[in-house]
């Protein structure tokens, strides 16, 4: 049952590079629909894997999934009418991939076998490398060409690692499957030496794809130049689930006994990357560019709130999900900015205020959200993350979190301003249109209400994914 | 005393040496097949192999048939479409490749020697080859600059790691399922950067990864 969820829009994603447009378009939103219902389904009545050798549903793949289902489920009505605006080469193409990458992060979040994990986030490099493709431009064949080589590379290298994990079971008297619910149980008896060299790797190979610095080079090109839809993607889910990879073994370190090394590595390239993305954003003249720089801050944010532990965890995975939701909103909004101005440059979208209204208010307030202000949930998330850094003893990592992220911030309102009040410069090419503006207003609407009432199963999620390693709520 | 394992890992050994030297496209094809055949032959000829079940041996069959024969197919149709024949400007020369393969070896010896590795067993070259192979693969992605032999280079990073596996894991193959993944990710790999790189010999009118630097900040 549990595997449904990803053997279904496998399927279908395979059936619709065949199908015509129209049908295709129908199965795209059908699969987004039957996704977030089968997967409400499974996070409420926790159904058995039917392979409980290499997949699983551990608290933290369901947040994971859960998110990247949500946001799939409003990115895909966008992306068909995205689409109808663009001269469209392969649209079959672009509406089966979509499918297959959503099957292939399904995939990623349920795994429990190491080995399977990584299949499945090597298939979401390869799946959504046509998606990012889909445009034939010179530019977005460079983008394509440098994601696929230097993730594919990166992720190998993750390959190793999970070798190095395995060898770790190489003592006598461990006699256990190699799944991570099974390890975990084991932790105490694993080889530490082993295990801290394939941490390092795991992290360098999945850090790679999660875009921490300095292995993000790719990161930036491959979000400016996809097709907004698929931009929204790979920020909101794909991201999380390379996260998802280094989180696994980071629980695995910490049950063995050896979290203060994983943490403080995870602190490490956590800091180096919101400060890079901050030097980035700051004099950045492309708008979707600097999104995607934001998306490495903000995973440097998480990665910092995993690495101090405590209740930064639990500021970790609200960051988690709050960024998910505001960032696939602000790419929406970022594709009716291409479409209505056609241009990616800031400088050329003045006077968005008057001239695209509806899209101001979402890209506005997506940007005040992911600045960290209220109402929206990533201020409590920060704050929660900086309080924890605090009680476990991290002042300097603190004082360089508050640092860094004011920079971003700085860099960040710059432009934002300028591009919502400044001169008008174009006329407005294409109109907005409700199909394009409703779904980043929903995702911006989520993330508010999920800061004033949190269901009581996704608060439950959220501290049975955390206390297995110490994570708290109340400080 | 000289067993059959030794011969494939010698091979593959020299196979990473002479791909690092040479400059000509096909050349590299056809020394990636040799390398695809021998690793993919080496684990069945280390003794904790001896038995196989039918899964196993079908398994073997596979693994041979996508790294001996189908990628380097599709390496083939890649070349002889985009229509070049060497590489002419590597960013390190081919000489100094050389020297570098063979620091490499030396490198690969070390590490062995230090790491102590209780489940080797019997094969001592295993674990030096495969690191060879790997770093090899690296060097090979970051000092040429067509792009066909960056997959190739690759190529050869997956094939390092696959020995790696094969000498660290002492589980004998028993998750065929799980390596047969691993292979489906690498085969769709290669197709699609096989993809991309006719779209880029179509645009650029050339492989040169050197085009490829418009987006920067």
């Amino acid at each position: 049952m549990l595997e449904a969820i990803f053997s279904l829009p496998l399927c279908t994603g395979l059936l619709t590079l065949f199908l015509p447009v129209r049908l295709g378009r129908a199965m795209l939103v059908a699969v987004a629909l039957i996704h977030l219902l089968l997967t409400v389904f499974c996070w409420l009545l926790v159904p058995a894997p039917y392979l409980p050798h290499y997949f699983g549903n551990s608290p933290a793949g369901i947040l994971v999934l859960l998110v990247t289902s949500f946001i799939f489920c409003w990115i895909a009505p966008y992306g068909i009418f995205y689409m109808r605006e663009q001269e469209m080469h392969s649209e079959p193409i672009f509406l089966g991939c979509m499918q297959l990458f959503l099957g292939t992060m399904s995939m990623a979040a349920l795994a429990d076998h190491p080995v399977v994990l990584w299949i499945a986030i090597e298939a979401t490099t390869l799946t959504s490398a046509p998606l990012i493709f889909i445009n034939r431009s010179k530019k977005a064949l460079e983008a394509t060409w440098k994601y696929v080589l230097i993730c594919s590379v990166g992720i190998a290298l993750a390959l190793l690692g999970f070798f190095f994990v395995t060898l770790s079971m190489d003592r006598p008297g461990i006699d256990v499957p190699l799944t991570f619910s099974a390890l975990n149980d084991a932790a105490h008896q694993l080889d530490p030496l082993w295990l801290r060299t394939g941490f390092i790797f795991v992290l360098i190979g999945f850090g790679t794809k999660m875009g921490l610095a300095p292995m993000h080079t790719w990161l930036p090109d491959a979000h400016s130049e996809a097709p907004s839809p698929a931009s929204a993607l790979l920020s909101g889910a794909l991201l999380n689930c390379a996260f998802l990879g280094i989180y696994k073994v980071h629980c695995l370190l910490v049950l063995a006994g050896l979290g203060d090394f994983s943490g403080n590595l995870l602190i490490g390239f956590g800091l180096l990357s919101i400060v890079v993305a901050g030097v980035f954003i700051l004099n950045q003249p492309d708008y979707k560019r600097m999104l995607a720089y934001s998306s490495i801050e903000n995973m440097g944010v998480i990665a910092v709130g995993i690495g101090v532990g405590g209740l930064g965890l639990y500021g970790a995975m609200l960051h988690l999900i709050h960024h998910s939701l505001l960032k696939s909103s602000l790419f929406l909004s970022a594709g009716n900015l291409v479409l209505g101005f056609g241009t990616k440059l800031a400088a050329q979208c003045g006077g968005m205020a008057r001239l695209l209204p509806r899209t101001f208010i979402g890209f506005f307030a997506g940007f005040i959200g992911i600045s960290g202000l209220p109402p929206f949930g990533i201020f409590v998330s920060e704050l929660m993350i900086l309080i924890g850094a605090l009680q476990t003893g991290h002042p300097v990592a603190a004082g360089l979190f508050v640092a860094a992220l004011l920079l971003v911030v700085a860099g960040f309102a710059r432009i934002a301003t300028a591009m919502a009040f400044g001169p008008v410069r174009n006329e407005v090419l294409v109109q907005e249109q409700p199909a394009r503006t409703i779904p980043p207003l929903a995702l911006l609407l989520a993330s508010v209400l999920l800061c004033v009432w949190m269901p009581e199963p996704l608060y439950r999620t959220i501290v049975n994914t955390i206390a297995m390693i110490g994570g708290t709520v109340h400080g | 005393m000289v067993t059959s394992i030794d011969v494939v890992l010698v091979i593959t050994l020299l196979s990473v040496l002479l791909s690092l030297a040479s400059s000509r496209m096909m050349a590299l094809v056809k020394i990636m097949a040799l390398q695809g055949a021998m690793v993919s032959v080496a684990p069945l000829l280390l003794d904790k192999h001896s038995s196989l079940s039918h899964e196993g041996i079908f398994f073997f069959q596979l693994m041979f048939l996508v790294k001996a024969v189908l990628i380097p197919v599709l390496l083939f149709t890649a070349v002889t479409r985009v229509a070049i024949k060497r590489e002419v400007e590597p960013l390190v020369g081919y000489h100094a490749s050389l020297v570098a393969g063979l620091g490499l070896i030396l490198l690969s010896a070390y590490i062995t020697r230090h790491l102590a590795i209780p489940s080797t067993g019997k094969a001592t070259l295993l674990l030096v080859t495969a690191i060879t192979t790997l770093g090899g693969g690296l060097f090979l992605m970051m000092s040429r600059t067509k792009a066909i032999t960056q997959v190739i280079g690759y190529l050869m990073l997956e094939n390092g790691i696959y020995l790696v596996g094969t000498a660290l894991t002492s589980q004998s193959h028993s998750i065929y399922l799980v390596e047969f993944g691993v292979l489906l990710d690498l085969l769709v790999g290669v197709m699609i950067m096989g993809i991309i790189l006719h779209n880029i010999n179509r645009t650029f009118d050339d492989v040169d990864t050197a085009y490829l630097e418009e987006l920067k900040d």
